[in-house]
């Protein structure tokens, strides 16, 4: 059985073992390797990738759960030469250590900002525990998200 | 040097908050971890671990398992036969002979999927009569307890002058003045407490991993390591080859904190890319790299001190028991440490300790931020809250009136420069206030606050820098430094870099470790990296500023002292303009000289301790202590045992701050490792001898809501041979955080919070009158009793 989905907007027909995860194709198969395989147990958020525009933790999700989905990767979000909001915030900031959180910090809090334009401190930090980081204590992050809404509103 | 530029105007131009340039491909997923080479073509290995904590291996047979699918090949003891380790060589690659923990390597195997590697692993027939363990230091120190180790006696010894024997695989002593004329004065009150802390889990996010090639007959190992060097001469040695056949390059490290200060998976995947001719990847699935951490080890300390009743430590005497674990590693250095945290911090009129690394049937420990430092200094501070209870004094004032200063003795006899613990205390006081007499929070938690002193160094040690000026007036610097994710590379070095050649940081160019290319170094911990390979680095520098103002002195028909570096020309001093760009110096040198490049090194020469008082040591004393005062607010649920941190403030002895937006990221990272390792971060080893603690499920670190924003103050000014005044800022924001949870939670409860991690049913236990059981059978009161060397 073929199933057909599409990745940063490319067509996939994928019609190998349905069991497989989302996570595993992304990294070995088609060599995207911006979502880190980190617990493999859906606690860090390290392979958060959005499932129809919803964040979800691709080590989790088996290949045969994906017909007529599209998946967008850190990789396929924006452009190369361009940061969204999340991520100039986050290089402004200074608040990246190792980076092996961020690709899934960055879709996780993309879309929480989307959902929430006017997020507080304590929102904020209650979004970012699906999303887990070893060196940076978060503050830092959520100072850089809290930054956001004022700042595209200055803007507007 | 008459020429180089003065100290204060480098400092200048060195300090700003460089943003890092490896951060956007780290937001956009483009950084290439060793975790990320899924390339076609690499094969991918699997290990086979016992699943025993001691036993004898009867049987490993492979025959089997070579002929299952995409098998290439399967490697064991056989293939390995040196031992490695550190003050002595006791760590075989593959169990051989004997299992001595639960998750040893027995086999590895390489194949086309790891899917493949794993079922032939699995498919290897293992044979293995079980053997009593030892799965505590009080099993390993009984009197009848088996030899972990049988032939201690014939291991190759790698640093002289250590008391071993038994389960003891190093001793580490300090005997300085007489702690026994001290006790046995009428004037002193005698405290007496005991404290015991678990294992801590590193967890970063990118496992230990190495992808392995064999080319030309020598080993090319690129890997997730701290210490390039440490990897090429333990692969070397354990393979039985000389070091100059092995490379090793390092891409960035997705997060270190001292794991990966050792050698771990690099020579398994050596070894199968010389039996293969491919290149294989080894990585820890997350289970493997839970179950098999080189922890921040547990330990059993007793602590002792003579008090005189105005509050002057007359003697101490202190046995700190260090689990290492199935073999020595890392613990073995870090007894050294011992002496200079439980010595550290106040001034000791005479001071015994002994400090032990013990082998037991568990999976080896290693190195994790600040080390043993965090729980020395947790032992100690609530040692000195006892002593303040037992004789009246307020814990401040005891601190203000006792801590180490300028002309004071460490624990070895060196002589401290500067008083640096007194003013920062003061400093603490001033910003923070004094403690005010409060029992409860507004919602009737109990409430605790506590203000904790720490004292650590600077790992510093050699390193070796190139700085080679490109014809397009950029710079390259090369050193084995590796970005671990502190910022070192991309922030401290390459503004040190630019500072000194009056160039723009992003004008620096910095490469990253390959020992085929830059010189040897001790390695990225400890510390010690902006301080050692920016000293070295400095002097490269200096090699070049000279090598270029000769030729600029020449063209612009001046003396050399007449000349100025910056922003990337050379200047002749007070008249901006009237030089030329270093650009056309360069292309002159060129044809004068030939390409300008110079090398630097540095190491630092040791500072003396006191002839006879430390054996065992690794160093004397420490070329660069470095200090904190941390204070923390806390409340206590008298329901659940819940601990919330109401307010966490750090002051911290930086040296010079070249980044203060950086260090300022050490602190609220570091001090949130250590709230999970006083409140939750909790290793238990079951009958088996495995961790209960596999994975993020059940090994809890810190989320979002578990920190808060940690007020900082970067204390500036202390002496330090660090360049530009500077140290190291990234490993220290963690070394007092147990000790300042715990302080403030003994207060808060009224109870010894001697224990740590502080979980909320460790706290309730204690708040119901029923604390561990800390006597410590294993541990004797009468000092010399703990030691090999002094025991009658």
């Amino acid at each position: 059985m073929t199933i057909s989905l599409t990745i940063n907007g490319d067509p996939l027909e994928y019609s190998g073992d349905p069991r497989r995860t989302l996570l595993s194709v992304l990294r070995n198969d088609l060599r995207l390797t911006g979502a880190k395989e980190v617990c493999g147990e859906g606690f860090c958020g390290a392979c958060t990738v959005h499932v129809d525009g919803a964040p979800k933790v691709a080590c989790l999700i088996p290949m045969g759960t994906l017909s007529g989905r599209s998946i967008t990767t850190i990789e396929g979000l924006g452009a190369p030469d361009m940061l969204n909001a999340v991520q100039q915030a986050f290089v402004d900031h200074d608040v990246v250590q190792c980076g092996m959180c961020f690709p899934g910090m960055v879709l996780s809090m993309s879309h929480f900002l989307a959902e929430t334009p006017h997020p507080t401190r304590d929102e904020i930090k209650r979004a970012m525990t699906g999303n887990l980081c070893r060196c940076t204590g978060y503050e830092r992050i959520v100072d850089a998200l809290a930054s956001i809404a004022p700042a595209q509103e200055a803007l507007s | 040097m008459s020429t180089q530029a003065t100290t204060p105007d480098r400092l200048t131009k060195a300090v700003m908050n460089l943003p890092r340039r490896d951060a956007r491909d780290k937001l956009q997923g483009r950084t290439r971890y060793t975790v990320d080479d899924t390339d076609a073509g690499l094969l991918h290995a699997a290990f086979r671990r016992a699943e025993i904590a001691s036993g004898r291996i009867l049987r490993i047979d492979t025959i089997a398992a070579r002929a299952m699918p995409g098998v290439k090949a399967i490697a064991t003891a056989e293939d390995a036969p040196g031992l490695h380790g550190i003050g002595i060589a006791d760590h075989p690659l593959f169990a051989d002979e004997v299992v001595r923990y639960h998750g040893e390597p027995l086999a590895v195997v390489a194949a086309t999927t790891l899917d493949q590697a794993r079922a032939a692993a699995a498919a290897i027939e293992v044979e293995i009569e079980p053997l009593p363990a030892c799965l505590t230091m009080e099993q390993s120190l009984a009197a009848d307890a088996p030899l972990i180790h049988p032939d201690w006696q014939s291991y190759e010894i790698l640093k002289d002058g250590a008391a071993r024997g038994g389960n003891v695989a190093w001793e580490a002593t300090v005997v300085r003045g007489d702690t026994d004329a001290a006790f046995a004065r009428d004037d002193v009150t005698i405290v007496e407490g005991t404290y015991q802390v678990g294992r801590q889990s590193h967890v970063p996010f990118e496992p230990r991993a190495v992808v392995a090639d064999y080319e030309d007959g020598r080993f090319h190992i690129r890997t997730s390591t701290q210490v390039p060097w440490t990897v090429r001469h333990v692969t070397a040695k354990v393979l039985g080859v000389a070091e100059s056949r092995v490379r090793v390059t390092v891409p960035a490290v997705g997060g270190g904190f001292g794991l990966k200060f050792d050698c771990s998976l690099e020579p398994f995947a050596a070894i199968l890319a010389r039996k293969t001719g491919r290149r294989v990847s080894l990585v820890n699935s997350r289970r493997e790299e839970q179950m098999t951490c080189l922890s921040r080890e547990n330990a059993d300390i007793l602590i002792r001190s003579a008090v005189t009743a105005d509050g002057r430590i007359l003697g101490r005497e202190a046995t700190v028991l260090m689990d290492c674990g199935a073999y020595g590693g890392e613990q073995v250095f870090l007894t050294t440490m011992t002496a200079h945290t439980l010595g550290g911090n106040y001034r000791l009129e005479s001071v015994r300790l002994s400090s032990r690394a013990v082998y037991t049937n568990t999976p080896p420990n290693g190195a994790f931020r600040a080390c043993n430092g965090v729980y020395n200094t947790f032992a100690l501070e609530r040692h000195t809250d006892e002593i303040c209870a037992a004789i009246g004094m307020d814990p401040m004032e005891f601190r203000r009136r006792n801590v180490v200063g300028d002309g004071d003795l460490g624990a070895t006899g060196q002589v401290f420069e500067g008083d640096v613990l007194r003013p920062m205390l003061d400093l603490a006081l001033t910003k923070h206030g004094p403690h005010d007499g409060r029992t409860h929070t507004d919602d009737g938690r109990l409430y605790g606050r506590a203000t904790t002193v720490g004292t650590w160094f600077i790992f510093v040690g050699p390193s070796a820098a190139t700085v080679n000026l490109n014809a397009d007036g950029s710079a390259t610097l090369v050193t084995s430094g590796v970005e671990i994710g502190s910022g070192t590379m991309v922030q401290s070095l390459p503004q040190i870099v630019a500072a000194n050649l009056g160039l723009h940081p992003d004008d620096v160019i910095v490469k990253t470790a390959d020992t085929d290319a830059s010189g040897r170094d001790l390695g990225v911990g400890g510390g010690r990296t902006t301080v050692s390979i920016g000293a070295a680095s400095e002097a490269a520098c200096e090699e070049v500023r000279q090598k270029l103002l000769r030729v600029a002195a020449q063209m612009l028909q001046t003396s050399e002292e007449q000349l100025v570096l910056k922003d990337g020309r050379v200047e002749i001093v007070g008249r901006p303009g009237s030089g030329t760009s270093i650009q056309t110096v360069i292309a002159q040198a060129e044809a004068d000289i030939g390409p300008i490049s110079g090398s630097g090194a540095f190491t630092a020469p040791g500072i003396p301790a006191m002839p006879g008082c430390a054996a065992g040591h690794f160093i004397d004393a420490i070329d660069i202590p470095v200090f904190a005062v941390h204070d923390c607010e806390l409340a206590v649920d008298p329901d659940t045992g819940a601990v919330e941190i109401l307010s966490y403030r750090v002051v911290q002895d930086v040296g010079r701050a070249l980044n203060p937006r950086a260090v300022h990221s050490q602190i609220q990272g570091g001090v949130t490792q250590g709230i999970g390792y006083a409140l939750h971060e909790d290793i238990t080893i079951n009958a088996q001898g495995a961790f209960d603690q596999a994975g993020f499920s059940d090994y809890r670190i810190p989320t979002a809501l578990d920190t808060l924003p940690i007020d900082f103050h970067l204390y500036e000014g202390a002496p330090s041979c660090g360049p530009l005044g500077t140290k190291g800022a990234g490993e220290v924001p963690i070394l007092n955080v147990g000790a300042t949870i715990a302080c403030a939670l003994a207060r808060a409860t009224g109870q010894a919070a001697n224990q740590l991690p502080l979980t909320a049913p460790r706290v309730m236990a204690l708040m119901d009158g029923a604390g561990p059981d800390l006597r410590f059978p294993h541990i004797s009161r009468r000092w010399s009793d703990n030691t090999i060397a002094f025991r009658d």
